[in-house]
């Protein structure tokens, strides 16, 4: 009978929980979960305003800069005789002619105290990638007016 | 005697055996810091479908509203922000924007399309898209890219 109470007593007093398998798991699923996945690269913004967004009501103070996109990737500014060609290796992501251009261009309109305007004719056969490019050039000299004279086919 | 004190000794650590769990938790709430501080708000759905260009001169987003996401995949076929919806041309493009633009409207919300083209698909796809936009009077464009490559 004595015994019997002792037994009890002895089981009562020590509840305990083994939560070691437990963290075993947790650690386990943590690292399965940090090796498994994969960061996703955050993306970002290439803003232009079609002309329609900033309507002027008279002629433009400068005259706007053409640049040409052919489906090969080559690059032109102008138009007729005065046509320059520019960067051509579309395996490059700078454009460094076509940024001194822009460069240049960008600072005289500004002298002039006017906002420099873009026309860009990209042939429908040239990549997102190469005209991106272009975009990514005029960004990099504040110029955000973009007309795409060939919204057409 | 001695085997008494012995025997006494070495059963009370056993007697009092616990695990100590502070560092573990001291660890979790490192852990649960260092993710939430890490982690970033999605702006816009993406389809993964599209890998967008690269353009260093990007800048990060930051504002998500008012955005109409039109996803271009490299064989030309549009999605929209869901990625399962398909636009199959400029008229279902121009559909969709309008939709989008008059309940951005009435929310007081300035509305640009969100151009997630991919970078090998060719330029008459994005013309499609922006002209559709223009028609429904949406011209603030915004051009989905990468800073670098991923």
């Amino acid at each position: 009978m004595a015994r019997h109470r002792k037994y009890e007593a002895a089981e009562e007093s020590n509840p305990a929980l083994d939560i070691s398998s437990l963290i075993d798991v947790c650690f386990l699923l943590l690292i399965y979960f940090i090796v498994t996945s994969t960061i996703t690269p955050r993306e970002s913004d290439l803003g232009m305003a079609l002309p329609a967004a900033n309507p002027s009501t008279g002629q433009p103070e400068i005259e706007p800069m053409f640049i040409r996109i052919e489906a090969n990737g080559a690059i032109y500014t102008g138009s007729g005789a005065s046509q320059q060609a520019m960067d051509s290796d579309t395996s490059v992501r700078e454009l460094p002619l076509l940024r001194g251009q822009l460069d240049m261009y960008a600072s005289a309109a500004r002298a002039a105290n006017s906002k420099p305007l873009v026309q860009i004719y990209a042939d429908g056969e040239a990549s997102q990638q190469r005209v991106i490019d272009v975009l990514n050039a005029l960004a990099g000299v504040n110029i955000n007016s973009v007309t795409f004279t060939d919204l057409v086919n | 005697m001695a085997s008494s004190k012995l025997r006494n000794a070495s059963a009370e650590p056993e007697a009092e055996c616990a695990l100590d769990m502070s560092p573990m938790i001291d660890m979790v709430f490192l852990l649960l810091i260092f993710f939430i501080v890490n982690a970033t708000a999605i702006i816009v759905q993406t389809d993964p479908n599209v890998r967008p260009p690269i353009a260093a001169n990007s800048k990060r987003q930051e504002d998500g509203s008012g955005r109409i996401v039109v996803n271009i995949r490299p064989d030309g076929t549009f999605t929209a922000e869901d990625f399962n919806t398909v636009l199959p041309g400029e008229d279902e493009i121009y559909d969709m924007v309008k939709t989008m633009k008059d309940r951005h409207q009435s929310l007081g919300v300035v509305s640009k399309l969100h151009l997630r083209g991919d970078k090998e698909s060719v330029f008459r796809y994005c013309r499609t898209a922006i002209r559709g936009a223009a028609r429904a009077g949406v011209d603030q464009v915004v051009f989905g890219v990468f800073v670098r490559e991923p």
